[in-house]
């Protein structure tokens, strides 16, 4: 029995090539291929503790306003991107050329998008977590003006993460990269400057403590003063006369050189 | 039953302060209202505004009580005639005791400055107290040692002291309080000869034989010359001694050429 309608819906089958059901079932493939990777991802990212890792920074906490958390949001986007792998291949395969040199250009384009934006999203992660960090080490020190380090490393690593991420999607970076240079220049230079002092009495200090040249009670004159070594340490060495003590960088006592004087 | 929380009251009216010795948070937070709350304790766990750290649990209530109350008047808490609560824990864990104490300057008996106002690091201090209560307790080998510990000013000590015998912690960078230390000072100490430690924790030497002058040196009758030396060289420097005695067993600190502390290390 055929009826007119059926005679449509055969004609309409017949219709359409085989390419397009294949590209179809394709599609059906990649939906199912997609829930697949959301669910693999999500507990990849729990098994390798990324979970409790990156608890506590405040992109966590921002996506937790919004219902949702940077597992989830890691995991969604994994999905759609194979979603949108087989997309392609779909349309690949039905052959739709007219659409060839655009799609072209998109299926080379997303995936760098997608990079892109896990380095960005790992790289705001990152850089609350290495906040944190640094403001958990530097709570011993109160001081008002300490709150500015945590935060300019928090900004370095947000700037080379949207550094990584902006070269990632073709978008040109060499002013920028000159500036983060001249930034990591500056960074080492002044670190240098600043503890170029310490550096010097630290590595003094190893060398003395390891060969202990004098030890303590020993009397000694160092760069003219005279008194008994009471404390060595890896910076200072402190020299103690009857009612004056010397703290003397261990710097100067490499550089002066040392006299030990033999009373017994 | 009136009469005995009477009794209680009556301990508690119109004191100045309030010690408490080790409280819990909860039962801390109970003090809100109170003001001058002094909390004493090893370690400020109610993060109190006023606190004394206690360098070691002193098994004995009273100088437990004291050496808080030294802390409080040298922190200017509180002054001579004031009168302090002391509640405290002496059985449980829970409060259980309340003590009425009038503060007298002469309740300074010094062993907050031993540990405070030394020299040497007070955690070093109370690191070699440990170490030193460690060994009288359990001895070398079952028998009781003996053992003479020099604190603080080290470069003095070694300059009023000549060696027995060769120095085992030369060119060693051992500090009290590191977990091996323990075990090479009982070894160390079944030889004769002081400790040497300086300010830092560091021990300097072992085998060292003290030349301290003894003139004028006053300490109890009836202690050896270990305790004499280590007596002396408190007095002629400005280290603290701390000496456990063979043959009673007791740990003693010095100070300035006086005894200060008294311990027995089988309460701890």
């Amino acid at each position: 029995m055929f009826g007119p309608l059926q005679i449509a819906v055969d004609g309409i089958i017949r219709g359409v090539p085989v390419r397009l059901w294949l590209a179809l079932v394709i599609l059906a493939v990649g939906v199912l291929v997609a829930y697949g990777v959301m669910g693999v991802t999500s507990r990849l990212l729990d098994r390798i503790g990324v979970v409790e890792t990156i608890e506590g920074t405040s992109f966590e906490r921002t996506t937790n306003e919004f219902g949702t958390s940077t597992a989830r949001i890691i995991t969604q986007l994994s999905g759609a991107f194979t979603f949108l792998i087989a997309v392609f291949a779909a349309i690949t395969v039905a052959d739709l050329r007219f659409a060839d040199l655009f799609w072209g250009g998109i299926a080379v384009f997303l995936p760098q998008l997608f990079i892109a934006i896990v380095i960005l999203v790992a790289g705001v992660v990152i850089a609350d977590k290495v906040e944190l960090l640094v403001s958990e080490r530097l709570r011993g020190i109160k001081l008002p003006e300490i709150g500015l380090i945590p935060l300019l490393a928090k900004y370095s690593v947000l700037f080379v993460a949207i550094l990584i991420a902006l070269s990632q999607i073709g978008v040109a970076v060499l002013a920028l990269i000159v500036l983060l240079a001249a930034y990591a220049l500056a960074l080492i230079v002044f670190t240098a400057l600043a503890t170029h002092d310490l550096l010097a009495s630290g590595t003094a200090g190893v060398y003395l403590l390891l060969n202990q040249p004098y030890s303590i009670g020993d009397e000694v004159k160092v760069g003219g003063q005279r008194g008994i070594v009471q404390e060595v340490d890896l910076f200072v060495t402190r020299i103690e006369t009857d009612d004056e003590e010397h703290i003397i960088p261990n710097r100067t006592v490499l550089k002066d050189g040392i006299v030990r004087i033999q009373g017994r | 039953m009136t009469s005995l929380s009477d009794i209680l009251a009556d301990l508690v009216s119109d004191v100045d302060a309030v010690f408490l010795f080790s409280p819990n948070g909860s039962f801390y937070e109970q003090f809100d209202d109170i003001e001058d709350v002094v909390v004493i304790g090893a370690e400020n766990t109610v993060e109190a505004d006023t606190f004394v750290e206690l360098p070691i649990p002193f098994a004995d209530i009273q100088d437990r009580i004291k050496f808080g109350i030294e802390g409080a008047m040298d922190d200017d808490l509180v002054g001579d005639g004031d009168v302090v609560a002391c509640i405290g824990s002496l059985f449980s864990d829970d409060a259980d005791f309340a003590s009425r104490v009038r503060v007298d300057e002469t309740m300074r008996s010094g062993i907050y400055d031993l540990f405070t106002n030394s020299r040497a690091d007070p955690a070093v201090i109370s690191d070699v107290f440990e170490v030193a209560l460690e060994l009288g307790r359990k001895g070398q080998k079952g028998k009781p040692v003996g053992a003479l510990f020099v604190v603080g000013d080290a470069g003095k000590v070694m300059n009023k002291s000549r060696p027995l015998s060769y120095n085992p912690f030369e060119k060693s960078h051992v500090h009290v309080g590191d977990p091996i230390v323990n075990v090479m000072l009982k070894e160390f100490s079944r030889l004769d000869g002081a400790f040497v430690i300086s300010d830092s924790g560091k021990i300097v030497s072992a085998y060292r034989y003290l030349e301290p002058s003894a003139e004028g040196v006053d300490i109890p009758k009836g202690l050896g010359a270990r305790h004499m030396a280590g007596g002396a060289i408190t007095r002629d420097t400005n280290a603290t001694s701390i000496v456990l005695s063979e043959s009673d067993g007791l740990v003693r600190a010095f100070k300035g050429g006086q005894l200060i502390l008294e311990l027995d290390p089988e309460e701890y």
